[in-house]
């Protein structure tokens, strides 16, 4: 469906599409810039569903054009974002199955073909994730850990330099290692216990729950590593109790725990 | 797009809601992109991640002509994209390999006790 004053799609033009969802005219959401400047953010009526899309170039949506854009990490920033602004308006507006990035079709027919095949899997999502809203979860180590070499300062006077080493200094240095190794790996089985118990406890408010890889992400060289990167599907009437569990978790454990969300819930979809 | 970080502090302290906030990065694209994939550093993304990340992708262009439908996983065996990775980590590998014997070559040579190397010189 085209816009007065609006050029008319040619035929090397693709259509990119954001999410599906119940709201024929959802607010708020055709505004939005979304993943290109040339053609505005709209919807494609699927019967009952509406998709949300927007035409694109087709040459900059190809294979080699998307696989460049990745590699780069302000192009990838931006088009994440983008996509993520369009899915959450869509959101705020009503029931909203959120697709990943880059899902395109050759065209408004091929679109509308291959989404109402899937129009029985939407429906099974958006049943899923009703009245529910995604949580993601990361704990960190606790603090005071002992990632530093803790030993006697004494032990680590270094030798003047042509200096033969003294007996038994060889020795030391080697204990000394062994012991800094055997606290990281208590500390890091500590982490993750904490981890499996915030794990647990948060499993027993959500619908469903998905752990993610972890980050690798430090919040500081002695704070150790972080533990658990996991996502809950949480009725919204729970959302508070879950900030109350986490606070009480945060309290018992002494772990760095980091809420985030709500979120589309992205990570309950897939696996309709 | 909300975001609410409700992280607090060691002490115990709630940090207050900081509505408005822009999401973290790397919480987005792990949803964006598809669920469980890595994303290595604090913010920074690894280029290595990324190329995993292509094949990951879920990119869907149907054909116009031919109407056919691309599967989720076709990426995984087109020879193009998993090639490229597997020559790309391979050239990596090699690289490193022949370092590490340089780096051991030319150690040995200055580590070989003078009786060893006099015996060479007579064979």
């Amino acid at each position: 469906m085209t816009e007065i004053g609006q050029e008319r799609p040619s035929d090397d033009t693709a259509l990119y599409v954001f999410a599906v969802c119940t709201d024929p005219e959802p607010a708020g959401v055709t505004g939005l810039p979304g993943v290109t400047d040339e053609w505005p953010v709209r919807t494609l009526p699927l019967g009952k569903l509406t998709a949300i899309v927007q035409s694109v170039r087709a040459a900059e949506f190809t294979d080699e054009v998307w696989q460049a854009r990745l590699s780069d990490q302000s192009e990838l920033e931006r088009y994440a974002r983008s996509h993520h602004a369009v899915v959450s308006a869509a959101a705020a507006a009503c029931p909203t199955v959120p697709l990943p990035m880059a899902t395109l079709y050759l065209g408004e027919e091929r679109a509308r073909h291959a989404l109402n095949e899937e129009a029985d899997r939407f429906r099974a999502a958006l049943k899923r994730i009703a009245h529910h809203e995604e949580w993601g979860v990361k704990v960190y180590t606790p603090t005071g850990s002992p990632a530093q070499d803790t030993s006697n300062p004494q032990d680590r006077v270094p030798a003047p330099a042509g200096a033969r080493p003294a007996p038994g200094e060889g020795l030391a240095y080697l204990r000394r290692k062994r012991g800094m190794q055997e606290k990281r790996e208590r500390h890091l089985e500590d982490g993750l216990r904490v981890a499996e118990t915030v794990d647990t406890e948060l499993r027993g408010l959500a619908a469903a729950f998905r752990r993610l890889r972890p980050h690798g992400a430090r919040l500081s060289v002695d704070q150790g590593v972080q533990v658990l990167n996991a996502t809950y599907l949480v009725a919204d009437h729970r959302a508070d109790e879950l900030e109350s569990l986490a606070q009480e978790l945060r309290v018992r454990t002494g772990a760095h725990i980091e809420i985030s969300g709500p979120w589309v819930p992205y990570s309950f979809v897939g696996e309709v | 797009m909300s975001s609410r970080d409700l992280s607090a502090s060691p002490g115990g302290a709630v940090a207050p809601y900081r509505s408005g906030q822009p999401a973290q990065l790397a919480d987005v694209l792990e949803r964006v992109l598809d669920k469980g994939i890595v994303i290595a550093g604090d913010i920074k993304i690894d280029l290595l991640d990324i190329e995993l990340l292509t094949i990951r992708l879920r990119l869907f262009v149907a054909s116009v002509d031919t109407a056919k439908k691309a599967g989720i996983d076709w990426w995984e065996t087109d020879p193009a994209l998993s090639s490229r990775a597997a020559r790309s980590a391979l050239q990596e590998e090699n690289d490193d390999l022949r370092e590490r014997l340089k780096q051991l070559e030319s150690t040995a040579d200055d580590a070989a006790p003078p009786a060893l190397t006099k015996e060479r010189r007579n064979v």
